[in-house]
Parts: structure tokens; C-alpha cells; sequence
């Protein structure tokens, strides 16, 4: 009986705690979902978010993040067909495998929903799935842009940390960058796994055994700050040429002490942020930018900072 | 004396470098009850382990109806009509009564080709096989840990009879069980042996030995110390015997003719 | 001094003769109110089985999402449709680790096998030009294979399962990314679609069937239609995907295997006392190595329906999937340590799983606490669930 009592308590405090947790609504504003390719673990979407909800502040709409708990993009889809049956004015989202998401997001669109492709894939796709427009970086030219870069500094050889091996779009990157520099991807590309002691031992162990490699180009802030690590441990921090794509508050203080020569920032809170904006005033005024929007890249390097140091990790 | 049903001639077990059992030798009447003493570390498990086919002898052999018998597996032994039951292992508490009494041996129907679980049947055969051992169940559908530990080893003993046992090995039967419980399965057991069954009943109390058992063999340290017939030996004789042997000498007298 | 003790014995035992004549006197002499009894019983056990706890669960959640979510299209055609769906995916894997559980093993290696299955059929269809329905076949059969090799490690070393199933957890997670990248360079192989227009297979885990009948419904506007694109008048829920079939499928075949066979008895005996059920002679090995074969089947069924459906598969998919079964199924009031558990309430516990998941997006809730969420879910379960059992096996 005890054991009853207890049971009901816990479902009802579960019962009142839930609608508590819910996000007020305010029945006549505009509501857009944000639906995202990372699993929870990903801290820089946090920026993301930050976009989001400011944006949705400004311009007084409701907003919700959704993402894959373990950024299962099968899971994800799921969550683009959940969405859309939940009937929102709008629906942001990424293009992470085209393959798989152009289905639901295709559903979306013919349902009458605003639809707009952020961060992932290309305008191209985007315009295939009946999307408004494209905000982001396209990748694989940011990769070229930056091993382009490099090249001009004298990088030869490579080593590129990738801890999302699993998302093609990010490996775009890599392979850019290879091509920027004129040289084989190759074995350049290694699949780091998401453990912070794991990425800086494999880190370690590939340039103990490649000594000749001439510059590290890691992917995001979750393999670029082990990445630092290792390289303060075997003492070729500030030595070797090391260039990294995002922003992070660990890596805007590497870029600040010389540890890495540059960031390419895609700017992740104008890909959340602008869709909003262009989301409300499409549905308001009808109002609609006349092409995709390059978010980035931007390189930051130590010349200019300031306003990158204060808000990294928030909005930067 | 009629024909044994069981005759184990020699038997020795080596496990790599310990001789557990160094040539046991015993004979099993159907209709008896064989009573199989002795202290713990004696070899008790590993000769009845032997018996049923968990373990394959060294050296020795096994007649079972006259003819020599080569378990090579559990299964064997009780096709051939040797069940085992173990102290902890003759149940399943989370299963109903007849799951656990048709485990290994369920009653299937055909229904459009498809054998099923025949429910029904296993239900009734299960009430009434209980009913027979003076156990009266609420439903067949009861799970066994509903049941006292007493009612378990009759549900296994039940059991092992009902699937055309012609030796019933019981290994400590009694051993757990409060004073009504062994009653009971001490009364189980000599509901068996009226139906010709031959037990061997093993356990290291010699008075719930002395209550059913019509022979007694004494195991220690992997041989037999003798076999006694009821009436021919003393608990305190039976005690001494398990205890290691000390007055074996004073006892050889008495178990002349029988060894 | 013999006969001072057999007397004492049978002193022993005489206060006992009496009771169990009593025993047996019983039922004539308390006839009538035995019969009351018993049908009483026959009622409570009806009610009190492992699937109480996922009945309740199941009621519980549904009250709660009417509640909070009605008016957010989640009871809509294609909201219900959506949890369906993700719970449908969920049951599908319940069920191979709910026979696998009771049979007294666990797999964790079942999210691994998800994307090792997806992948191989894209690589083999794809990459390597085979008709689609070779692909499924050889997949299926290595997927089964690999089963059996688990389960065969597993009896012969005697080692825990969840060590073995958690090597091949890495495994075949590592083989899938390795083949992935070693003849694609890419780590998700699409264009499946494609290859599987016209097989004759690969409708019977991609296809939807019932397409008719939402067509007829959406044309008589009880469900929302299409209003532009190449589907414009067609139903936003064209039909009953066969992810769902299969589950339904996989519930009644595993529940009669369970509940109705010789072989169900089996199952339970294997996992609640291993050395009991060899003793009368089940085949204790064989019904595990079987098990891990069933369960490597259904995340087979499970990764090639979803091949099937998105046209892509991704070295990542099935990532944590396996404890999502095992949830379900723990949830569903299976014992963790096997012998004891249902696969009616694997499947509610899946439902509940999926139903949670989806509807709280549809409620709105920040999705970072769904795991919050969860936990609090699965706590609650186990203890229900550990209260019911223990009343319906008296164990202490």
C-alpha cells in the first residue's frame, strides 16, 4: 500500500511538473522549429540556440530547438516529420544527408510549410527540396578557401582531426582542404571519435609517427581543444601550422596565444538567427531575400578579436 | 533379493590431478530406498553426478537394467529412466508449476500444422500428479515461488515420477527445509518407493535418513566405507561412519556380509 | 537404539500425516467457497501479469499526452502516424532483446548491427551493383550468421554477454565505418531508391500498404492532403508503412513463440535457471545461439526497412539503439536477469518509449529534457514492475 502511495505521489508530481516545463504560448504569434543534426553532446550549437531564441525575442515568435538525442540522422528525420505534423509556420533545418531528409523536408514544403535549409548541404539541394533559400557555409569551398590558404603559407602535408566522421558534409571540409593545397586526401584524415582524451592521444600518436606533417586542421571546437592540448604536451604548440574550422572559447584564446594561426568561422548564429528574421517577415510581409546567404567562412585570426573573445561560445 | 536396477561398478573420477572418487561401487533395488551419507567434500555430488550423466567416469562402469550403460550427456540418463533432483536447481521460481513440470518434456498439439503448448493437458496433468503427492495447488498457473520449499522438491519429485523415473536421485532433499517440509518430502519419498521406484536419497542427516532409507552406504573421501541394511546399523554408528571413521574398526562386525 | 530413533522419526512424522490428509479433505470439505476462490483468482491473474505495469504505463502516458498535446496535431493523421512510426521501430527491436532477455542474455551489440546491415545492403546494392534483393538476402543471412557467432562465443566461453555483445558493439561498428570509407570514401552510401525501383523485395520492408483506403480518406477530407507540390490532393499519410506490418508481424509471431510453444517454455527455462533446464534436457546453448540470431534478425529488419524508406545508409545509424530496446523491454516488465518477461509488454513499453519521445515535441517541452524524461520513465517502471512480480511469484 506504502508502495502505492508512493507511486501515485511521484506520477502526479511528474504530472505537474511536465506542463510547467512546457515553453509559454502565445496563441496568435508564429511558431518555427528548428530541427538540427546534432546529438545533445555538441556544445556548439549552444550558438545556435542563442540565435534562436534571440531571434525569436526580436521579433516576438515562438521558436523550438529539436535535435537527435545521439545524432542519429534516421532519428532526426523523424523529428522533421514530427514537426510537420505539429503544423508550424515554418521549419529550419539542416541538410545533413540529403538521401534521407529530402523526403520529410520535401513533405513539409508540400503541406504549405516555409521551409529553410541551414548549416548543412548545398543551395543546390536546397532549391531541389522546394526550400525558401540556403543560410551557411558551403563547405567544401570553405575547405578549398582555407587550403588555398595554407598553400600560400607553405603547408605540404596535412593532418586533419575529424570527430564527426559519420557526417559526410563536414568530411567535405577535409577533403577541400586537400584539394585547396593541391595535395591526396589520403590517410590525412583521421576519424577521432568524440572523447576528449581520445582525440588528443590519437592526435598525438598520428604525429609521432608522421613527424614530417606540416599543419593540423581540425573540424570544431570538440576536436580542436584536445587538439591544443596535445600539442602544448609534445611541444610543437605555436610550431606547427594549425588552422581550425568554428569557433570556441578555447580556441579563440589558441588563436589569441598563437596556437593556431587562424579559425574559419561560419558564423552559426546568423544561420539561426536570419532564418528567423526572414521566416517572419516572409510570413508578415511577405518580404523574401533574392538568394541564398553565405553565413561564412570568415577567418579570424589574432589581428582582430575583440568582439570574437567576448561572446564566444554564446553568439560567436 | 530382486535384480538391481542400478549397479555401479569402480567407479573412479579423476578432475585433472584430484581423484574425487577412487572406486565406488553401489547397487540400487527398485522398489528401495538407498540412503547415500556422508560429510561434505566426500564425493556425494560427483558419484551421483556420474549416475546421471553430468560426468563421464574415469574408470568403472555402470549396469542399469544388467546392461552397461554410457551416459554421454544428462539428457541419456534420463531417457534410460535415471532422474536427478538438485537441491537448488529442480526449479524455476519464476515459472508457473507446469512449465516447470513439463520443462524439457512439454505436451505439444498440432493446430494447423503447428505444434502448441498444450496448456490444458500440461494444467490438469500438473493438479492431479500434485493432488496424488498430497499437495493441493490453487492453479497449475501459480508461479513455483509461491511454493515452500518442501512443496517444490515434491513438485520435482512429482515430476521426475511422472516421466517414467525408474531411479530417482535426490540430491539433499531435505537439507533447507524446516522440520513439517521434511516430513513432508519424507513422505513424498516413501509414496515413491511404494510404487516401485528405487531412490537414492542423499543427504548427511542421519535421522531423516534413518526415517525412509532401507540400505545406507557411507561415503568418505571418494570410497565407500559400507553399506548397511535397515535394522543392521545405529544412527550413532551411521554418525561415527560419516564422521570420518574413527571407530570404523569397532563397527567392522557389524557390516560384515553386507560390504 | 534404532528403534528409539525410528520412532522418534516416525513421531516426526506423524503430526504431519494428519495435516496432509487435511490437505487432501480440503476441497470437499470447503468446496463451495474454493470454487469462489478460484474464480477470483483466474480474474486477478488475468489482470496481474508482466504486462500490467506497460498497461498502466501505456494509459498513463496517452491521459497525459491528451492532456497537454491535443490541440498540437500529434492526434492528427500524421501525428499519430509519427509516433506510430518511431514506436513501430522501437517494438521491432524490443522483441528480438526481450526473447533474448528472457532467455536469460542481453545484445548490446543491436544498434551496431543496425548500421552494419544498412550499410552492407547500400554497399553491396550501390556500390557493387547487385540486385537490390540479393543484397537484402546476404545480409540477412550475415546478420544472422553474426548472431549465431555471438551467441556461440557466449555458451562456449561461458563469458557474461554483455561483455562479448559489447566487443562487437566496436566491431561492427568499426567494420561498418571501415568498409564505408574503404569503397566509398564517404561515410553514408545513398542512391538506394534508385537501385530498388522495381525489385521485388525491398517493397516488403520500404513499401506502405492500405494506400487505398488513405487516399479514400484523404479524398473525403477526414485526413489533411497535400495542398501543392508533385503529391498536391494526394494524403499527407499515404498508407501503413511496413516498418509497422513487420511489427505487428514480430509481436504475434514472438508472443505465440513465447507463450505457446514448447519452445517458449524453453526460452523461460534457459533464462531463469540455466543448469535446471539442462538438467531435464533443454538445450540450453541452442536456445540462446537461436536467440542472438532472432534478435540480430530484427535489427536487421529494423535497418533494412529504414534503408529502405530513406534511400541512405549512414555509418552512425542505430547509434544507442540497443539500450532503447533494452529499455522498452525493461519497461515492458521483463526481468534483467532473465526467465521472466512478456513480449505483449516489451511492445507497450516500446510504445510508451515512442509515444514519449515524439509527443514530447509535440508538447513542446525543451528537447534537452527528454532524457530527464526517460530516466524518471524507467525508474518508475522498474519499481512498479518489481512490486507486480513479486506478487505474482512470491519472490522475496
Amino acid at each position: 500500500m506504502k508502495k502505492f502511495k508512493l507511486l501515485t505521489t511521484a506520477a502526479l508530481t511528474m504530472a505537474l511538473a511536465v506542463p510547467m516545463a512546457l515553453t509559454s504560448m502565445s496563441a496568435s504569434a508564429e511558431r518555427y522549429v528548428l530541427v538540427s543534426h546534432a546529438p545533445d553532446s555538441d556544445s556548439w550549437w549552444n550558438t545556435v540556440k542563442n540565435g534562436l531564441a534571440l531571434a525569436g525575442k526580436q521579433m516576438d515568435v515562438e521558436v523550438e530547438y529539436r535535435n537527435p538525442p545521439t545524432g542519429d540522422l534516421a532519428d532526426m528525420a523523424r523529428i522533421i516529420q514530427q514537426a510537420t505534423a505539429s503544423k508550424p509556420d515554418g521549419i529550419i533545418t539542416t541538410l545533413a544527408d540529403y538521401n534521407l531528409l529530402s523526403g520529410p523536408i520535401r513533405n513539409a514544403v508540400d503541406q504549405g510549410i516555409n521551409v529553410i535549409i541551414m548549416n548543412s548541404g548545398t543551395p543546390k539541394q536546397a532549391r531541389d527540396v522546394g526550400a525558401l533559400m540556403f543560410v551557411g557555409q558551403p563547405e567544401y569551398d570553405a575547405g578549398f578557401a582555407a587550403g588555398e590558404r595554407a598553400k600560400g603559407d607553405g603547408v605540404k602535408s596535412f593532418l586533419c582531426v575529424n570527430h564527426v566522421i559519420s557526417n559526410p558534409v563536414v568530411a567535405e571540409r577535409c577533403r577541400g582542404f586537400a584539394e585547396g593545397l593541391g595535395v591526396e586526401l589520403g590517410d590525412s584524415m583521421i576519424d577521432s571519435g568524440q572523447d576528449p582524451a581520445e582525440i588528443k592521444n590519437r592526435v598525438l600518436a598520428y604525429l609521432s609517427a608522421n613527424p614530417d606533417t606540416d599543419a593540423i586542421i581540425t573540424l570544431g571546437p570538440t576536436s580542436a581543444d584536445p587538439t591544443i592540448l596535445a600539442l602544448k604536451q609534445n611541444g610543437m604548440a605555436g610550431q606547427i601550422y594549425f588552422g581550425t574550422f568554428d569557433l570556441g572559447a578555447n580556441i579563440v584564446k589558441a588563436i589569441k596565444s598563437g596556437i593556431i594561426k587562424w579559425g574559419i568561422d561560419q558564423q552559426p548564429f546568423l544561420q539561426s538567427y536570419l532564418p528567423v528574421v526572414i521566416l517572419a517577415n516572409y510570413d508578415r510581409y511577405g518580404v523574401l531575400p533574392g538568394n541564398n546567404i553565405n553565413s561564412g567562412p570568415g577567418f579570424v585570426t589574432k589581428d582582430a578579436l575583440g568582439l570574437v573573445e567576448k561572446y564566444a561560445g554564446e553568439f560567436r | 533379493m530382486s535384480k538391481a536396477i542400478i549397479e555401479m561398478k569402480k567407479i573412479e573420477k579423476h578432475f585433472g590431478s584430484v581423484i574425487a572418487l577412487s572406486g565406488v561401487s553401489l547397487k540400487v533395488m527398485a522398489g528401495e530406498c538407498l540412503c547415500l551419507l556422508g560429510d561434505n567434500g566426500a564425493g556425494k555430488s560427483t558419484f551421483i553426478k556420474t549416475m546421471s550423466g553430468v560426468h563421464k567416469p574415469s574408470l568403472g562402469e555402470i549396469y542399469f537394467d544388467g546392461k552397461p550403460m554410457n551416459f554421454d550427456c544428462p539428457r541419456d540418463a534420463i531417457t534410460a529412466g535415471i532422474a536427478t533432483v538438485y537441491q537448488d536447481l529442480a526449479m524455476i521460481p519464476l515459472m508457473s508449476v507446469a512449465r516447470n513440470f513439463f520443462m524439457g518434456n512439454e505436451p505439444t498439439k498440432k493446430i494447423a500444422g503447428i505444434s502448441f503448448f498444450d496448456h490444458k493437458h500440461a494444467n490438469e496433468v500438473t493438479m492431479t500428479e500434485m493432488k496424488k503427492m498430497g499437495i493441493h495447488l490453487r492453479s497449475a498457473d501459480q508461479a513455483v515461488g509461491t511454493l515452500s520449499g518442501g512443496e517444490r522438491q515434491t513438485v520435482a519429485i512429482a515430476r521426475a515420477v511422472h516421466f517414467g523415473a525408474k531411479v530417482l536421485i535426490l540430491d539433499e532433499p531435505t537439507s533447507a527445509l524446516g522440520v513439517r517440509q521434511t516430513a513432508n518430502v519424507l513422505a513424498t519419498i516413501d509414496n515413491v518407493r511404494k510404487r516401485g521406484i528405487a531412490v537414492v536419497f542423499i543427504t548427511h542427516n542421519v535421522r531423516h535418513a534413518m526415517a525412509v532409507g532401507d540400505r545406507f552406504t557411507v561415503l568418505n573421501r571418494g570410497k565407500t566405507l559400507g553399506t548397511a541394511k535397515r535394522g543392521e546399523i545405529t544412527p550413532e554408528e551411521l554418525q561415527n561412519l560419516m564422521a570420518g571413521g574413527q571407530t570404523l574398526a569397532s563397527l567392522e562386525g557389524s557390516l560384515a556380509g553386507t560390504v | 537404539m534404532i528403534e528409539q530413533t525410528a520412532s522418534q522419526s516416525i513421531s516426526n512424522s506423524t503430526p504431519d500425516e494428519p495435516q496432509a490428509t487435511e490437505k487432501l479433505d480440503e476441497p470437499q470439505a470447503t468446496g463451495k467457497s474454493d470454487e469462489r476462490v478460484k474464480t477470483r483468482s483466474s480474474f486477478r491473474q488475468a489482470l496481474i501479469g508482466p504486462e500490467l505495469g506497460g498497461i498502466c504505463g501505456t494509459i498513463l502516458v496517452f491521459v497525459f499526452f491528451f492532456l497537454t498535446a491535443s490541440d498540437s496535431g500529434m492526434f492528427s493523421a500524421a501525428g499519430v502516424m509519427n509516433w506510430s512510426v518511431v514506436s513501430a521501430q522501437f517494438i521491432i527491436i524490443a522483441v528480438g532483446a526481450c526473447l533474448l532477455m528472457i532467455s536469460g542474455e542481453f545484445d548490446l551489440s543491436v544498434g551496431s548491427m543496425i548500421g552494419f546491415s544498412g550499410m552492407s545492403i547500400a554497399l553491396l546494392a550501390v556500390t557493387f551493383g547487385w540486385p537490390v534483393w540479393l543484397a537484402i538476402i546476404t545480409t540477412f543471412i550475415l546478420c544472422m550468421a553474426i548472431g549465431a557467432l555471438i551467441g556461440w562465443v557466449v555458451t562456449k566461453t561461458g563469458l557474461p554477454s554483455f561483455i562479448v555483445s559489447l566487443a562487437f558493439l566496436f566491431i561492427l561498428r568499426g567494420l561498418t565505418i571501415f568498409a564505408a570509407i574503404a569503397t566509398t570514401n564517404k561515410t553514408i552510401v545513398g542512391g538506394i531508391r534508385v537501385a530498388a525501383e522495381g525489385d521485388w523485395l525491398a517493397p516488403l520492408f520500404g513499401g506502405k500498404v492500405f494506400t487505398g483506403v488513405f487516399q479514400w480518406m484523404g479524398n473525403q477530407g477526414w485526413i489533411d492532403t497535400f495542398s501543392g507540390g508533385l503529391k498536391k490532393g494526394q494524403p499527407v499519410v499515404e498508407g501503413i508503412p511496413m516498418l509497422m506490418v513487420w511489427a505487428f508481424v514480430l509481436v504475434l509471431f514472438a508472443h505465440f513463440l513465447l507463450t505457446k510453444t514448447k519452445f517458449g517454455n524453453w526460452i523461460f527455462a534457459s533464462g531463469g535457471n540455466a543448469q535446471a533446464a539442462l538438467y531435464v534436457g533443454v538445450p540450453v546453448n541452442k536456445v540462446k545461439i537461436l536467440m542472438f540470431m532472432f534478435t540480430a534478425f530484427c535489427a536487421c529488419v529494423f535497418a533494412t526497412s529504414q534503408v529502405m524508406e530513406f534511400g541512405s545508409a549512414g555509418a552512425d545509424r542505430g547509434l544507442l539503439k540497443e539500450f532503447e530496446a533494452i529499455i522498452s523491454v525493461v519497461i515492458g516488465g521483463a526481468l534483467l536477469t532473465g526467465g521472466y518477461g512478456s513480449v505483449i509488454g516489451a511492445a507497450l513499453g516500446a510504445i510508451i518509449f515512442g509515444v514519449v519521445q515524439q509527443g514530447l515535441f509535440f508538447a513542446g517541452v525543451e528537447s534537452s529534457l527528454f532524457r530527464v524524461f526517460l530516466g524518471t520513465i524507467l525508474l518508475f517502471s522498474v519499481i512498479l514492475n518489481t512490486y507486480i512480480r513479486r506478487m505474482i511469484t512470491g519472490e522475496k
